[in-house]
């Protein structure tokens, strides 16, 4: 399973197959992309060390409170386009309701705690999207 | 003693990626981002509202280990200290 903050692309059905297993009945996928919201592109940084250690935090409430199988979170940083992919949560599960409320759970609070942040670049100019309270 | 202050994001912009802060013994959290505050208008403004109190978003972890903005004048810092500014985060 893989936990990571990277500039690389994810190859998600490669991910799926090496995920299954015969125990599984469900996996659930979250794929965060660039939205057009009048945008040229983004650039997102993340304090690397810190963003890992927390990904690896939440995988571990996720496995504690949900019956999971598998856990993987991979999350991009750098020069992004319209349409590229942000990030990927990909649970595995015996069954569907564990799979979506993991997999659901994973991204919230993702978004609540991650140092990880995003820059907006429009032909106007650029700026940081706002986090929570600011 | 020496202090190294991470920033990141909107705050990279204007404290910089990483910068070696020389601070007296014994000096606070608080110290330390009022010295910062200090040096222009745009440090200020990011640090501190209108009131002078610490902005309630800003993220502030020493060592990794987060400080609330309560503790910010009884953290003494020690040399080698490690300081992490974070705007709100929006990743996802």
């Amino acid at each position: 399973m893989v936990v990571t903050v990277t500039h690389e692309d994810f190859a998600i059905n490669r991910l799926i197959e090496e995920r299954k297993n015969p125990e599984m009945g469900a996996m659930v996928s979250f794929i965060g992309v660039v939205r057009d919201d009048g945008i040229e592109r983004i650039e997102l940084e993340a304090h690397q060390e810190v963003a890992v250690e927390e990904l690896e935090v939440i995988r571990d409430e996720a496995f504690a409170l949900f019956p999971l199988k598998s856990v993987d979170i991979i999350h991009r940083i750098g020069d992004l386009n319209v349409g590229d992919n942000i990030v990927l949560i990909l649970v595995g599960a015996g069954h569907r309701q564990e799979a979506f409320e993991g997999c659901q759970y994973i991204i919230e609070r993702l978004k609540e705690r991650v140092p990880i942040w995003k820059k907006e670049y429009t032909k106007e100019g650029e700026r940081w999207v706002p986090g929570k309270g600011e | 003693m020496k202090i190294r202050v991470q920033s990141f994001a909107r705050f990279r912009e204007i404290f910089g990626s990483e910068q070696i802060r020389e601070m007296e013994e014994g000096a606070t959290l608080a110290a330390l981002l009022l010295e910062m505050a200090a040096e222009n208008h745009a440090a200020r403004a990011a640090l501190f509202d209108e009131n002078g109190t610490v902005r309630r978003y800003i993220i502030l972890m020493l060592n990794k280990k987060r400080i609330d903005r309560e503790e910010l004048e009884k953290t003494t810092l020690s040399d080698g200290d490690e300081l992490a500014l974070y705007p709100p985060v929006a990743g996802g």
